[in-house]
Formats: C-alpha cells, sequence, structure tokens
C-alpha cells in the first residue's frame, strides 16, 4: 500500500510531463479500440460457427444478382435447411436532393424469422418485428439513417427509387436496428415489395440456415451442383465466406489497420518508456538512497514498473472509456452524423472494450518500463554517490 | 580496544577498471572498530574515505580480504542479503540529505521501518520517536523543500536511527551546512554515540568535526597512515600498511 502511495507520488512530481504522457497514451488507445474492434468485428465474421452454417445463395454472373422466384421452392426444400429468407434490393434516395450521402438501401425480406435469420440483430426489439408484421408500408431502420434524416418511430418517408425507376416506395418506421452490421440500411416487408414495385419474378439472393457447418458444405456442393448449368448459373458460398470475400477486397486495408494496431502499441510503449527513462534518470540518486536503506533492487525495479503500468492503465481505461463512450454517444444520436463518428454505427465500441484498454495501457506500460527498470536495477550505489561527490 | 570490536577490516584492498587502466583504491587496510565508538576517517580528497566507508556499511564488495560486522562476513553476502542487512544494522547520513522531495518528513523516516515486518502503530511509534530524538516532532507533515538544510540533515539523522541500528556512516554531514547547523548535527551524532551508544562512522574533511570523534582514521592514497584516540592522545602509524 506504501509502495503504491510513493509510486502515485512520483507521478505527481512532473505534472506536465505525466499529464502529457497520459494524453499521449489516450489518444493511441483511442484510435486503437476502434482499430481492434473493427478487426475484432472481421475475425468474429469470418470464423464463427453461426456464419459457417448459413449459406448465402446469388446469382454468379450478375452484380446486383436476379434469381427467378421458381428456384426458392427448389432452394428452400433442399435436405438439411432448417430455416430460411431472402432479400430484394431496393435502393433509393431518402430527399429530393438526391445527393449520394442522402441514399438509402432497403432490403425487402420475411418479417416472421427476421431475427432468427440476420446477425447482429439479436438486439432488436421483437416490438418492432411484430410492428413490422402488422404495418404492411413498414420498416425498421438503421440508427445511422435514424440520425441522419432525424427520423422518428411513427414517422414517414419516401424513398425514391434508384434501383426501381418510376416506383417510388412510401414507407412507415415501425422500428429502430441495433448499430453494428446495417448502417444505411431498412428492413421491410417482401410483400410489400412485391406489391409496390410489381417484381414477383426475381430476389435478389436467398439465406438458408442449415444445422451444421458440415451440412452447409454438403447442400452448397448440392445446390452448385443442381444449377450449375441452369440459366442464369448460382453461386453458393457460406455467411463467413461472403465477409471473407468482402474481407478480401479490403484486405489491404486490414493490413494497414494491423499495422496501425501495431504501430500505435510501439509508439505507445516508446512514448512511456521515455517519460519512464527520463524520471528514472532524475531519480538515480533517489534510488541509490533507496537502495541504500536496504530496498532490494527488484523493489526499486517493481517501483519502475509499476509506475508505468499504473500510468499506462489509467491512461488505457481512460482512452478506452472515451472511446466507447464516444461510439455510444454516436449511436444514441448525441453526436452528429459525420463520416468520423459514423464508423461508430458500423462499428460500435462494446462496453468490455474499456476494461480491454486499461489491459492494453497495463501492458504498454510493463513493455514500456522494462529498459528504465534495468537500468534502475543496475543503478550501483557507491557509483551514484561517487559522481555526486 | 574491546575484546570483541564490532567491526572487523582484514586485508581489503579494493580496485576499479577505467578503461584498461587499473585504479586502486585501498590496499590492505586492517582496521577493528568497537561497538559504541565514534571515529573520525579523514584525509584528501581521493584518498579512499567514501570507499572504505562503503565497504564497511556494505554497500560495495572489496576486491579482496574480508570485513566482518558483529560476526557476520558481509563481504561473503550478495546483494539482496546485503540490502536485508543493511535496513537492520546500518543507518545512513549523508552530506546532501538524499531525503525524498515528494515525502514528507514523517514518510521519510518511516521509509526504512517499510522493509520490516512491523505494524503500522508500531512503525508510527518508531518514527516519532525518531524525529523526537533529533528535535523536529512540530515538522512531521513538512516535505524537504520546507525544511532548512540543518533540518533535513535531521531528518536525515531520524532516517538512519528509526531502525536502531548499531552503525551509524556518516559521509560529511556538515559539508553541505553552515558553521552553526553544523555544530548542531555535531552535537547530535555525538549525543547519539554516548547516549544510545550508537557507533559512529563519520567521514570528514572538516578538522571540527573530526575533533568530535573519539577516534581519527586518516587514510592517503587508499592506505591507513595514521590512528589517533582523540581522548588518550594516543597516536599510531600505520607504516606496515604503506607499500
Amino acid at each position: 500500500m506504501k509502495v503504491l502511495l510513493l509510486i502515485l507520488k512520483n507521478l505527481r512530481r512532473n505534472k506536465l510531463r505525466t499529464t502529457l504522457t497520459a494524453l499521449a497514451v489516450i489518444v493511441m488507445v483511442v484510435l486503437c479500440t476502434e482499430a481492434a474492434t473493427v478487426l475484432f468485428w472481421v475475425h468474429q465474421h469470418v470464423h464463427t460457427q453461426a456464419c459457417q452454417s448459413k449459406l448465402l445463395v446469388s446469382e454468379r454472373w450478375v452484380a446486383p444478382s436476379c434469381i427467378p422466384t421458381r428456384y426458392l421452392a427448389l432452394l428452400t426444400h433442399q435436405e438439411g435447411v432448417e430455416d430460411w429468407t431472402l432479400w430484394n434490393l431496393y435502393t433509393g434516395y431518402l430527399d429530393t436532393s438526391r445527393q449520394s450521402s442522402r441514399k438509402g438501401f432497403g432490403l425487402a425480406t420475411r418479417p416472421d424469422n427476421l431475427i432468427a435469420m440476420h446477425l447482429g440483430l439479436e438486439k432488436l426489439d421483437p416490438a418492432a418485428v411484430e410492428a413490422l408484421q402488422r404495418e404492411k408500408t413498414g420498416a425498421i431502420v438503421s440508427a445511422d439513417l435514424m440520425q441522419q434524416m432525424n427520423w422518428k418511430v411513427g414517422q414517414q418517408f419516401t424513398v425514391l427509387s434508384s434501383s426501381h425507376p418510376h416506383k417510388d416506395l412510401r414507407f412507415k418506421i415501425v422500428g429502430v436496428l441495433p448499430p453494428g452490421e446495417y448502417v444505411r440500411n431498412f428492413f421491410f416487408r417482401q410483400d410489400y415489395y412485391e406489391e409496390g414495385t410489381g417484381n414477383k419474378e426475381t430476389i435478389t439472393c436467398v439465406w438458408l440456415r442449415l444445422r451444421d457447418a458440415e451440412t452447409a458444405q454438403r447442400v452448397a456442393s448440392r445446390i452448385q451442383k443442381q444449377f450449375q448449368h441452369s440459366q442464369p448459373e448460382l453461386k453458393v458460398e457460406t455467411e463467413s465466406a461472403g465477409v471473407a470475400r468482402f474481407v478480401s477486397r479490403e484486405q489491404a486495408l486490414l493490413s494497414v489497420l494491423k499495422w496501425v494496431v501495431a504501430v500505435l502499441v510501439l509508439d505507445m510503449a516508446i512514448v512511456l518508456s521515455n517519460s519512464i527513462s527520463v524520471a528514472t534518470r532524475e531519480r538515480r540518486v533517489e534510488m541509490a538512497v533507496l537502495k541504500v536503506l536496504g530496498f532490494e533492487p527488484v523493489v526499486i525495479m517493481a517501483l519502475v514498473v509499476g509506475e508505468a503500468m499504473l500510468l499506462g492503465a489509467v491512461s488505457g481505461f481512460v482512452g478506452a472509456a472515451l472511446a466507447w463512450l464516444s461510439s455510444t454517444l454516436a449511436v444514441h444520436g448525441f453526436l452528429p452524423s459525420n463520416p468520423a463518428t459514423r464508423i461508430f454505427f458500423s462499428f460500435p465500441i462494446q462496453a468490455a472494450m474499456v476494461l480491454w484498454g486499461a489491459l492494453l495501457g497495463a501492458l504498454v506500460g510493463f513493455m514500456g518500463s522494462i529498459v528504465p527498470a534495468w537500468n534502475a536495477w543496475q543503478v550501483k550505489v557507491s557509483d551514484v554517490f561517487a559522481k555526486i561527490a | 580496544m574491546s575484546a570483541q570490536p564490532l567491526i572487523v577490516v582484514d586485508n581489503v584492498a579494493k580496485e576499479y577498471m577505467r578503461g584498461s587502466e587499473r585504479i586502486v583504491v585501498l590496499r590492505d587496510v586492517n582496521l577493528e572498530i568497537a561497538a559504541a565508538d565514534f571515529v573520525a576517517l579523514i584525509g584528501p580528497s581521493g584518498s579512499g574515505k567514501t570507499t572504505l566507508l562503503n565497504l564497511i556499511a556494505g554497500l560495495d564488495q572489496p576486491t579482496s580480504g574480508r570485513i566482518w560486522f558483529d560476526g557476520l562476513e558481509i563481504s561473503k553476502l550478495d546483494e539482496a542479503r546485503l540490502a536485508r542487512w543493511r535496513t537492520n544494522a546500518v543507518g545512513f547520513v549523508f552530506q546532501f540529505f538524499h531525503l525524498i522531495p515528494v515525502l514528507t518528513a514523517y514518510e521519510n523516516v518511516e521509509l526504512p521501518l517499510l522493509l520490516l515486518n512491523l505494524t503500522a502503530r508500531r512503525r508510527r511509534e518508531q518514527v516519532l520517536m525518531a524525529l523526537d530524538l533529533v528535535g523536529l516532532s512540530h515538522r512531521l507533515h513538512h516535505r524537504p523543500g520546507q525544511l532548512s538544510g540543518g533540518e533535513q540533515q535531521r531528518v536525515g539523522i531520524a532516517r538512519a536511527l528509526v531502525t536502531d541500528p548499531k552503525l551509524i556512516v556518516a559521509d560529511e554531514p556538515t559539508g553541505d551546512l553552515d558553521h552553526v547547523k553544523s555544530g548542531e548535527i555535531l552535537d547530535l551524532l555525538q549525543s547519539l554515540q554516548q547516549e544510545l551508544q550508537k557507533t559512529i562512522l563519520l567521514v570528514t574533511h572538516d578538522p571540527a568535526a573530526a575533533a568530535r570523534a573519539r577516534r581519527v582514521l586518516r587514510i592517503d592514497k587508499g592506505t591507513l597512515v595514521e590512528d589517533r584516540s582523540m581522548h588518550s592522545g594516543r597516536f599510531r602509524l600505520f607504516e606496515w600498511t604503506v607499500q
């Protein structure tokens, strides 16, 4: 306890230096937390079992794909299919400015199994789904769109369709999507899509949920084979493969992100190491005095490591807490929607990341204090006093 | 010299390497110091006084020779064991006080006690007693920066005393003080030796400070050349140590 008190008092010696070091770590932890959230999201989606047992069926050579509706029964009656849904993409402008930033991406689908068939909708309010089932023109809209358009639940909006010319549809907002997976999307009913656009012949894609990953692989190859020579030909991939495909397109960006995280961690370690090294150098005589008084080298070393880890942990905690707070405020509409805050809608930071930030800070503090702590360990009492004399 | 001396220095030599050059700081030093003695170690700069003090206090190891303290051969101990031994056996008083600036007088004196297995109450009792002995009971919560040089040195002495060591080593304890404050500090050291029966080993350049000691050792070029008992006027030359 007394040693901790001494560490705290040491940190208060040079308040400016401690504050600047802490600020540097805080900024880096904020960036690291968001970058790590993105990487974690990608990893989770590529590797989770749920994603490997779900199949996405689309047209092979055309984007956006157009699968004939008559295929639907053939696909959904495959042995091993436990549940299914479909998507029809309906895009358009959300106001008359027709700016690309005002574009929305509607997904016509089955409302009855909306939560079960869509990853990331686990936190969607079931009342919203019930409202969608009651209200034919209902739409469940992403939090980002709600904030950007300043919409409220119960309000109506019209989409000036770009995917279906002259088929503008009017919707009534019945719920808000949880942040994360769907940023500029809204879900609405397939029957309203068919009625509003008159398109009953094609669907954009079909989702099949299988018992397990092994069954998914088997069904995928069966469908591939079955539709190999049909017109149009189908492509089947697991949801994780779909994510992986997206990831492979963004691979360079993700690699850069990984490097950014690594560089940030290294940078934090250097900043902390520099600060602790200066402090250690300034306190060489005091360390020698502590040794003279009987403090063992390992205790002196622990004082240095403890100081760096405490500074790192507190700064990391504050940095991650700030990142989480910003993310939460952005998602709940307390921050203005702009490209900087929009990333929080796609990759909202979880509260658990605050603990992660503290641990990262402590780890970086440990890394940064190794050299100064070793120097402190090596302080030779007679040398220090000889230099003073 | 008592029959069972507190400190025995036997044929001790200390050498350093400066690049490829070998520097001999002490050579064949033999010495015995009785318990409760007040010994001053004098000599010109670079003569090896502080090196000898460091060896006796367990801050450094001799290149050759042996040192015993109260029957324990400290020249054999490793750094960690020496550190533990120092806490109980030796109190240090420095020329520049070397108090921890962020700690109060009370906390500075308490520092060595943190290494001992004492209750908070016992620690408090010992700290208050040590600060009372040096006349600083009214300055417990002042930081070093808020104390005069003389007061800082008193805190340093209280810190040296607080673990109740047998030996107090003081390296130029008055070197950074004016004449009046020096006198007060030397009075204090003298009273510790007389009233608490502490063994004092004082390194000094100051003849007035050396005159307070009961025994004066003079060192020159790494060799003890004079051993004088101040009260008996006994004087002895260590000619046999000169190479």
